[in-house]
């Protein structure tokens, strides 16, 4: 029989990760995948691919920060499964998008977006915008939010995204259009905090 | 100098607060000063702005985001458990 391997600096054992850990990487999940089975999955398979990797825990991050590391990758994981399972389409008002002259001329899809109701920057100190935009941003349709949270909140290149969704370059661009579109609308009629118009 | 197209696809590709200065500089000046794409790209560049102090923010302000994001049921955390204790064994 093998030995477990031992983790170079004093760890909180594995038993205990679920009661102190648990909550904080279940809710991280549930702000990238927002479906319960799916944030389970990838919460268990956090824990068991860290026990697997715990020899190589260095201690140079709390391991709670460690663990959320693990999870990012199994994060994009569950959104490939899913993107799998409901296969991306292009919509047609996506396609005569992507076939406009401003699009192909400029690579942009309009020239005069409607400006912001209000100034986000003014907001980013304040503790409750965030919690607002992660609601919104749940609220994106999908697949243009899977492609938001695989390409900006998990920071995957543009060549991972469309390997995982399987789509074009422009066609990410357009889902990522679409997301930027979407959240605004959402923030500017959820965000009711100061420098509102 | 870039043109619309340039910023656009380098826009679209990496967040412009990583790219090298000189790189940076000319790509921010064209957004200020283009009537073309920079009403449109400014907006892209909001976007990143929010997104990467969105990140910051579930560091910094861990307990905020805590209160308001869902927590695991306990049948699935017992359940967890178990798989753990006899796993790490």
């Amino acid at each position: 029989m093998t030995e477990k391997p031992e983790p170079k600096v004093p760890v909180t054992p594995p038993e205990q990760w679920v009661d102190k850990y648990g909550d904080y990487l279940y809710g991280f999940a549930m702000s990238r995948l927002r479906n319960p089975d799916a944030a389970n999955d990838c919460v268990q398979d956090t824990f068991l691919a860290g026990i697997k990797a715990l020899e190589r825990f260095d201690g140079s991050r709390d391991i709670k920060f460690w663990l959320r590391g693990i999870m990012r990758n199994k994060i994009v994981d569950q959104i490939r499964k899913s993107i799998k399972e409901n296969k991306v389409d292009i919509e047609a008002e996506d396609e005569a998008l992507l076939e406009s002259f401003w699009f192909k001329y400029s690579g942009i899809a309009t020239t005069n977006p409607d400006p912001w109701q209000f100034n986000p920057r003014k907001s980013y100190d304040n503790g409750e915008f965030w919690i607002v935009f992660e609601k919104c941003i749940a609220q994106v349709k999908d697949p243009a939010r899977e492609a938001f949270v695989l390409r900006v909140l998990e920071d995957q290149t543009t060549e991972e995204v469309c390997k995982a969704m399987d789509i074009t370059p422009n066609y990410l661009w357009v889902l990522l259009h679409r997301a930027r579109e979407q959240l605004k609308l959402l923030l500017e009629a959820s965000w009711t905090g100061e420098n509102v118009k | 100098m870039f043109t619309c197209k340039q910023v656009s696809n380098a826009l679209s590709k990496e967040d412009y607060e990583k790219m090298p200065p000189l790189r940076r500089f000319f790509l921010r000046l064209h957004v200020k000063l283009c009537v073309f794409c920079g009403k449109y790209n400014r907006q892209v560049m909001d976007s990143q702005d929010m997104c990467r102090c969105y990140r910051e923010h579930e560091i910094t302000s861990e307990e905020t985001f805590a209160q308001y994001r869902p927590q695991m049921e306990p049948l699935k955390k017992d359940q967890l458990k178990e798989l753990l204790a006899s796993q790490s064994k």
